[in-house]
């Protein structure tokens, strides 16, 4: 049982606040998933968890423990690195075993355990070789196994895969689900990767400028956003934000902008008008006559087929494109006038300061 | 659990230092005197002392003749007598001690030019990798592994009048040459400096070479895209970016020569006349070949001072160059 | 005239050749001539026209200077208080000593500064004063302090002074390769349960080897090669190579080029078999963190 807590956790560098007040409890056996952009104190928090940075106020608990005055080594943490941070002058089995040997490990059970664990993650053939010998995917699984190797009961990753390409980057993010479905251990990582987040958090926290914005599932976070942030940091392609106003018309609440005007679901109606932005993921506009909802006729920009998808981008005079999803290679043409709708259930809307409106 | 259940109730505070923060400054506070303490005492026990007895001779003259035959430490202040700033002003007023100077100065001036460009420009013709850049750069070295008392007295063997030097120019020019290099008081100390730049070269070409080597390529290519010839590319980019490189390898330089002493004393011992009486052989003709250690004293301080004044300027020039060179690398913000 | 690129590459490629060419001669040919002469018979040191090669060569320079060899001591030219093993000893001893506590010590106080800041930058540069101000001003109390302290002609004496002296190029030095260690190698080594000494005893200074080798062949060649101080601390029991070189020219039965040449080789021989064991690494570590990278 290893629980996590950050009770009021706060860092300034100088006037800077890097960590804004952070409250948050890490369950036993939680994959949990940092995201942000880069400033937005996501390492900083993971640093101090691992004990390398001291909060300016606020405490970190591990198990109930109060671990603010506990050394690295001393607070039960492994920890992976961006940079990988393997010895360069040591082989891979040197630097598994490196732990361990600190750890006054004996010997033949150093060997037994090195041999296991290079087993785990598949690098036996590595371990008489040096690191520089090694490729990217490589030397992040012997880094991986240099942190497994010593037992801790909680992984903290730091962009582990940021210097890694694209694919292997999928497949690295796959061995750490693996990892962790096997193991059972408590990983904290930090990305600013939204797909790396979607893709393997149990719970994903959001922060931006030193606060956390959001914090849920994957699926909470895609398809309930709680700001402008939010909404526009996850999905790929990012959702269709258009700035304008919310207008009263008659009974109801209308949207006005430069590019559109719809009327807005029965549910808004509510709302206090005012200048604020519409959001629609790209996946649910509505392209062709059926179903409900407000719909404009558009002028087909630009059609990127991807294959198993077609991507649609709009006219709309705007600095950021109007971008539709359909499925297949749908027959649009460039320049063709379509029906975009917006059905009542994909609509989101933002108040000037970005706080959803429900 | 004690001591943090305590501190479970009320967590730290307002930006205070926390505890393990206290211990590890205590750490690292134990770190450096450890590291520091073997130096301290050193220096101590050594420079210390050292200054000390320097400035009690230089207002005590210390007379050998009143020493005896076997001075013995106190024997050092019985023979002394006290004379005030006598001495500082006979130092004040030494003509050959100003001519010293001055001739230490253009030495290590010229000595440090001529290393500078000799070891730049074997440099720029060295540091792109070519066939052969291994061979020419041991044979580069070779001259700084060279015992200085080595090169002075193989130096003596190559420029004597009947040696090879003369031979060769002999062949070249087709008449018989006897030129004295050593023993003419016009060239004597200009033949040391050659001696000096030979052995030294190679440690401006190294420095120069890790400058160079180490110089981004990116902006050198976007000049030369950009359609600039060799000599703007030298100006313009990588000069500029070497700066703190070129004045660490001058400063350094410069300063080492002040002190060279192997060659000047083992080959003429400030001869011929005084035409090699550089300020560490005139120091030591008076310290200890006179014996009068009160005199030398009074130099040493007066060295001493001027040393320091050069060094401090060449410190705040070298602080200055470092700093500008950090803000051009540092600019960026950091990610976090 | 308009030159193609290749055709520019090639006069570049032979201009460099020639300039490096004159430069190799203008080093290699004192050397040459010190190795040259010791080989020499005595009736060659000073022949018109100089005698580049001998015609006659002999080992006997290096028998009486090193092996003392009995029928050729009564010879002239032959010195009656040679000591040159001995003095290989001192020297040996004495630098390696020096240089070892310097490189040490220095870069394990560079660590200090590079992480912890122990020394400030404006103490960092007043620390290259010990090494920048000419030792000449201060030899003569020295001196006189270590008679007191018995400190005269001995080891210790001269292995503190050189210590000192080189301290500064040594923390310089290694600090520009020790900056240069990630922090995230030391922070994977703590968080595994290292401790401060051990990280850098087993992770920075191993990953800092070429420079710290550097910085020894450097403060090896200051050391080894160091007369003044040797000179007049220690002239009659520990004497050093130079020392013993330098009795030759002091002597009063002329000029011994032979016998010299043969002790000069014997000085050098070891600097140079150190520079070329270390070669590869000599490339770097003389910017002194005057570059970034």
């Amino acid at each position: 049982m290893s629980r996590i807590e950050l009770v009021n956790l706060r860092k300034e560098y100088g006037s800077v606040v890097a960590v804004n007040d952070m409250n948050l409890t890490i369950d036993d056996g939680e994959f949990i998933v940092f995201v942000g952009p880069s400033g937005c104190g996501k390492t900083t928090t993971l640093r101090m968890i691992a004990g390398f940075e001291d909060p300016t106020n606020g405490e970190i608990r591990i198990d109930g423990d109060l671990v603010n005055e506990k050394e690295p080594r001393d607070r039960d943490l492994g920890m992976v690195f961006q940079s990988h941070a393997l010895f360069p002058h040591k082989t891979v089995a040197d630097n598994i075993a490196f732990g361990l040997r600190m750890k006054k490990v004996p010997a033949d059970e150093q060997a037994r355990k090195v041999k296991e664990v290079s087993e785990l993650v598949r690098i036996t053939h590595l371990l008489g070789k040096m690191p520089a010998q090694c490729s990217g995917g490589e030397s992040q699984r012997i880094a991986l196994a240099r942190t497994l190797v010593t037992e801790p009961s909680n992984f903290l990753l730091d962009e582990p895969l940021s210097s890694l390409d694209a694919k292997l980057r999928r497949e690295l993010r796959a061995e750490c689900d693996r990892l962790h479905d096997e193991l059972q251990k408590t990983f904290i990582y930090v990305t600013h990767d939204q797909e790396e987040a979607m893709t393997l958090a149990d719970r994903i926290v959001v922060m931006n400028q030193g606060n956390i914005v959001q914090m849920g599932s994957p699926l909470e976070i895609y398809g309930d956003p709680v700001s402008y942030f939010v909404a526009d940091f996850f999905g790929n392609p990012a959702m269709n934000l258009v700035e304008g106003e919310f207008v009263q018309s008659g009974s109801g609440l209308e949207f006005k902008s430069p590019q559109f005007d719809i009327p807005l679901p029965a549910k808004y109606s509510a709302t206090a008008p005012g200048k604020g932005t519409l959001g629609i993921r790209p996946e649910n506009v509505r392209i062709g006559s059926d179903g409900g909802g407000a719909s404009i006729i558009r002028n087909v920009d630009l059609v990127e087929p991807l294959g198993k998808d077609t991507l649609l981008y709009f006219e709309t005079g705007a600095d950021r494109p109007f971008v539709a999803v359909v499925e297949g290679t749908q027959a649009v043409n460039r320049h063709e006038q379509v029906q975009v709708g917006f059905p009542d259930e994909a609509i989101f809307l933002f108040a000037a300061n970005g706080d959803r409106i429900r | 659990m004690t001591a943090e259940a305590t501190l479970n109730g009320s967590p730290a505070k307002g930006g205070g230092a926390s505890r393990r923060e206290a211990t590890r400054t205590q750490g690292i506070k134990r770190f450096k005197w450890t590291v520091l303490t073997p130096l301290l005492i050193m220096m101590a026990f050594i420079l210390l002392p050292a200054f000390f007895l320097q400035g009690y001779f230089s207002f005590f003259a210390f007379s050998i003749f009143d020493a005896g035959d076997n001075p013995g430490f106190s024997s050092y202040f019985e023979a002394s007598t006290w004379v005030g700033i006598d001495l500082w002003k006979d130092a004040l007023n030494d003509e050959k001690f100003g001519f010293a100077i001055i001739r230490s100065l253009l030495f290590s001036a010229g000595v440090t030019v001529g290393c500078f460009i000799l070891g730049f420009a074997l440099a720029l013709l060295m540091y792109r990798p070519f066939r052969l850049q291994g061979f020419y750069y041991i044979f580069f070295i070779l001259p700084m592994l060279t015992v200085p008392i080595v090169i002075a007295y193989t130096g003596e063997m190559i420029l004597y009048q009947n040696g090879p030097l003369n031979d060769i120019i002999g062949i070249f020019t087709g008449t018989t040459n006897e030129s004295s290099f050593l023993y003419n008081q016009e060239v004597a100390l200009t033949t040391i400096g050659f001696m000096e730049i030979w052995n030294w070269t190679p440690f401006s070409f190294i420095i120069m070479m890790a400058g160079l080597a180490s110089l981004p390529k990116e902006p050198i290519e976007a000049a030369q895209i950009l359609g600039a010839n060799r000599f703007r590319i030298f100006w313009e980019v990588q000069v500029p970016l070497l700066r703190p490189v070129i004045l660490l390898a001058l400063i350094l330089r410069f300063l080492e020569s002040m002190g060279e002493f192997p060659k000047t004393w083992g080959l003429l011992q400030g001869g011929p006349g005084s035409a090699t009486e550089t300020v560490p052989i005139y120091i030591f003709l008076n310290a200890w070949q006179f014996f009068d250690i009160s005199y030398g004293a009074v130099l040493s301080y007066l060295v001493l001072f001027m040393m320091i004044f050069i060094v401090m300027s060449a410190i705040w020039l070298l602080r200055r160059e470092k700093k500008s060179l950090d803000a051009m690398y540092e600019a960026r913000p950091q990610e976090g | 005239m308009a030159m193609t690129k290749s055709q520019r590459r090639h006069v570049d490629t032979v201009v460099r050749y020639i300039f490096l060419t004159i430069w190799l001669s203008i080093v290699v040919f004192p050397i040459f001539w010190m190795v040259s002469t010791s080989f020499k018979p005595d009736r060659e040191w000073f022949a018109w026209p100089p005698v580049y090669i001998s015609e006659d060569p002999t080992i006997q320079n290096y028998l009486v200077v090193w092996a003392d060899v009995s029928e050729y001591t009564d010879q002239v030219h032959t010195q009656s208080l040679q000591r040159p093993w001995e003095a290989l000893g001192n020297s040996t001893l004495i630098s390696f000593l020096a240089t070892t506590l310097s490189v040490l010590f220095g870069s394990v106080l560079a660590y200090g500064v590079s992480r912890y800041q122990i020394l400030s930058e404006a103490r960092m540069f007043q620390l290259l004063m010990l090494r920048m101000v000419p030792p000449i001003v201060l030899i003569a109390p020295i001196s006189i302090w270590y008679g007191a302290l018995g400190l005269l002609d001995t080891v210790l004496g001269l292995v503190m002074l050189y210590f000192l002296t080189t301290l500064p190029y040594a923390v310089w030095m290694s600090k520009s390769f020790i900056d240069e260690v990630p922090r995230e190698m030391e922070q994977a080594a703590e968080i595994l349960g290292a401790s401060r000494w051990r990280t850098i005893w087993e992770v920075v200074l191993p990953l800092v080897r070429s420079g710290l080798v550097a910085t020894f062949l450097f403060i090896l060649i200051l050391t080894w090669s160091e007369y003044l101080l040797a000179l007049l601390l220690s002239k009659t029991e520990v004497i050093t190579l130079p020392i013993e070189l330098s009795k030759y020219q002091g002597s009063t039965e002329g000029r011994v080029y032979g016998r010299q040449a043969a002790l000069s080789v014997g000085i050098t021989l070891p600097l140079i078999a150190v520079g070329l064991i270390i070669r590869k690494h000599l490339a770097r570590g003389f910017s002194f963190g005057m570059v970034r990278r």
